[in-house]
């Protein structure tokens, strides 16, 4: 965050106007419709940088039940990071590839990908996420104030999924035990028996 | 753990005297079976309003979809899986198309069925079914009393088809549940939503029986009016002096041939219905010759069919039956892949399933010349962690054991095999990396004497 970067606004503005492409389907497998890897391999070329293919193998998978909402959220921050200021600013492929790969990864774990856009706390984060992972800073703030905002925002999120992880851990605990219980294991009736 | 006690009043809460006395005759009548186990319909009032519901609805509500359309409730059941299902949620935003969404299968099921149950799910009301495993996962699954009791509903509908409506009531038995295993689960009950009538599920093999001659006579003495159970269990049905006629047989578990379809029906003189019907799901589909296939019986299931790429095939082309809803609140469905195979045809809004290729029953061969119910097998192993097996027996009688997994086992899989074969069996064990493409557990070679 040692850096001053664009405006807040701007940027969260720009999540709020996502085309529908990117917030279409990665595909994986079989399933889903957008190439997460040409999407980032066409941002890096914008961006003034030469891809090798084995750099984007991050961005494929062939497990959509892990990775759908992952690669939804790289989408996401290729959408933001085509914004002009990435344009104007230098920024190293290595840099962008981290900060594509370490952000979803981070966020994809906590949030859906489309509460990123329709939550306005949840987009703030996804900007400021981004940002401190390149060292930038929203225009107009100190550093504290930058990590200040950005840990309110991500802690109380964390906070709010641990909680949530808590509670369906010792749920599903709890139906494991209910199923093991004689009273499970006797059933009741049905007419056929499959 | 203390061991827990369950009472009569847990097991059917509202039994009344009649439904006492319907008990006492399937239990006490003197030519009864062995009841190896207890259980119950365990439907409260308010449930028994919720069951009546759902049959009231399922009565007025049409199952089906146009050809190239997505039913209209997908969008709202997709959107409630992702937000309320453990295991979904993790998929992230609802799709533009279901088609979008990932496939799930037995395997997804049986690592942590725990994930699969709803966050509205009541806890203290869930039950489970264990299913046998014939694709290689043995799943034990949520359910409910009240989705246990909801399979009626669509039983009726089945039965409709065929021209029949239910006419029994108190003091007649319902339904016999009939299996033919070396080992069972047993036990009497009433169907509350049919006035008490009587339930009882039998093993027809000869050690649940103080005398093998009392099968006809407790049977005849019960006269029926349904009989459910597999093909092999029918088939030993059929063999019996029975002088009482039910009104239908509804099969399910394994493919039932046409040819032993029509010598039941020949039998017993009443249709027998083929139910495409499963654990994961209940009841989906019935055969009905009239349309030619298995005609969808739930309102709120969809199915497509996909190829071996997850690709959903055109109109008329086989692939595997993938299915989302249910009406299974404890376990909804989302692109569900069965390891059944069909094509599907629209006649209007009726969706068939055409050349259903479900579970084929098999017989093997043990030392002693018995036939061994593929079943049999598939609950001694099911104690055993093994991912994925296949067992072959040759025209020699030799047997061959498939597996995916630890070795650790091989010893004590080994051990029951032979117990299960008898003395002399020739077992070869074999651990393989994967099985490649769709695993068709129980072969043979044998040929079964006519």
């Amino acid at each position: 965050m040692q850096n001053e970067g664009p405006l807040l606004e701007e940027l969260i503005d720009r999540l709020g106007e996502t085309p529908e492409d990117f917030l279409a389907d990665p595909l994986i497998g079989r399933t889903g419709s957008v190439h997460v890897v040409a999407v980032v391999g066409d941002l890096l070329r914008q961006l003034g940088e030469t891809p090798r293919l084995g750099e984007l193998s991050r961005f494929t998978s062939s497990h959509p039940q892990q990775d759908r909402n992952r690669l939804s959220v790289v989408l996401l921050l290729c959408w933001l990071l085509s914004a002009d200021w990435f344009h104007r600013t230098k920024l190293s492929k290595d840099q962008l590839l981290q900060t594509l790969e370490t952000t979803s990864d981070e966020l994809s774990n906590q949030v859906a990908s489309k509460k990123f856009i329709a939550d306005p706390d949840r987009r703030e984060e996804l900007v400021r996420t981004t940002l401190a992972r390149l060292g930038y800073r929203p225009a107009g703030e100190t550093i504290a104030q930058a990590q200040d905002r950005l840990s309110t925002l991500s802690s109380a999120e964390r906070a709010r999924v641990m909680k949530a992880a808590q509670i369906a851990e010792e749920r599903a605990r709890q139906i494991r035990e209910a199923l093991a219980r004689k009273a499970a294991e006797e059933s009741a009736d049905k007419w056929t028996r499959e | 753990m203390r061991p827990e006690i369950i009472s009569d009043q847990d097991r059917y809460p509202t039994l009344t005297a009649e439904g006492q006395q319907m008990l006492r005759f399937l239990r006490e009548h003197p030519h009864a079976p062995i009841f190896r186990n207890e259980s119950g319909n365990r439907l409260t009032t308010d449930d028994l309003e919720q069951v009546r519901k759902f049959e009231k609805e399922l009565e007025l509500s049409e199952s089906g979809w146009l050809e190239n359309e997505v039913p209209s409730w997908i969008e709202e059941f997709v959107e409630q899986c992702l937000t309320a299902v453990p295991f979904y949620r993790r998929y992230g935003s609802p799709p533009n198309a279901l088609q979008e969404l990932p496939t799930i299968s037995r395997g997804d099921l049986s690592r942590d069925i725990a994930k699969f149950v709803p966050d509205s799910a009541p806890i203290d009301r869930l039950i489970n079914f264990r299913t046998s495993g014939t694709t290689g996962h043995p799943l034990l699954l949520a359910s409910h009393p009240i989705v246990a009791a909801n399979y009626l509903a669509l039983h009726k509908r089945a039965l409709r088809r065929f021209g029949i409506e239910l006419r029994h009531g108190r003091g007649q038995v319902g339904v016999v549940l009939v299996g033919f295993q070396k080992k069972c689960f047993t036990y009497v009950s009433v169907t509350p939503t049919m006035n008490e009538s009587g339930l009882v599920k039998i093993n027809l093999y000869p050690t649940d029986w103080r005398d093998i001659n009392d099968r006809a006579k407790y049977l005849d003495s019960l006269a029926t009016e349904i009989y459910t159970g597999d093909p092999i269990a029918f088939a030993e049905l059929a063999k019996l002096p029975l002088l009482s006629k039910p009104r239908a047989l509804l099969s399910t578990s394994m493919m039932l041939a046409p040819s032993m379809r029509e010598h039941l029906e020949e039998r017993f003189g009443c249709p027998v219905l083929d139910l495409y019907s499963m654990n994961e799901a209940g009841p989906i589909a019935v055969a009905d010759p009239a349309v030619g296939g298995h005609a969808l019986l739930q309102p709120q299931m969809y199915v497509e069919i996909l190829d071996e790429d997850g690709r959903t095939v055109s109109t008329g082309e086989r692939g595997e039956i993938v299915l989302t809803g249910g009406f299974n609140f404890c376990l909804p469905l989302l692109r569900y892949r069965t390891g059944d195979y069909a094509s599907l045809r629209f006649n209007g809004r009726e969706v068939v399933l055409n050349g259903l290729e479900g579970r084929p029953p098999v017989r093997f061969k043990t030392m002693s010349g018995e036939q061994l119910n593929n079943i049999e097998v598939t609950h001694s192993l099911q104690r055993f962690a093994i991912p994925q097996f296949t067992l072959h027996q040759d025209s020699s009688s030799n047997l061959l054991f498939r597996f995916q997994g630890s070795t650790q086992q091989e010893r004590d899989v080994r051990r029951v095999l032979l117990e299960l074969f008898g003395s002399g069996q020739q077992l070869t064990i074999e651990r393989v990396e994967s099985f490649e493409g769709k695993v068709v557990q129980y072969t043979t070679e044998m040929v079964e004497a006519p």
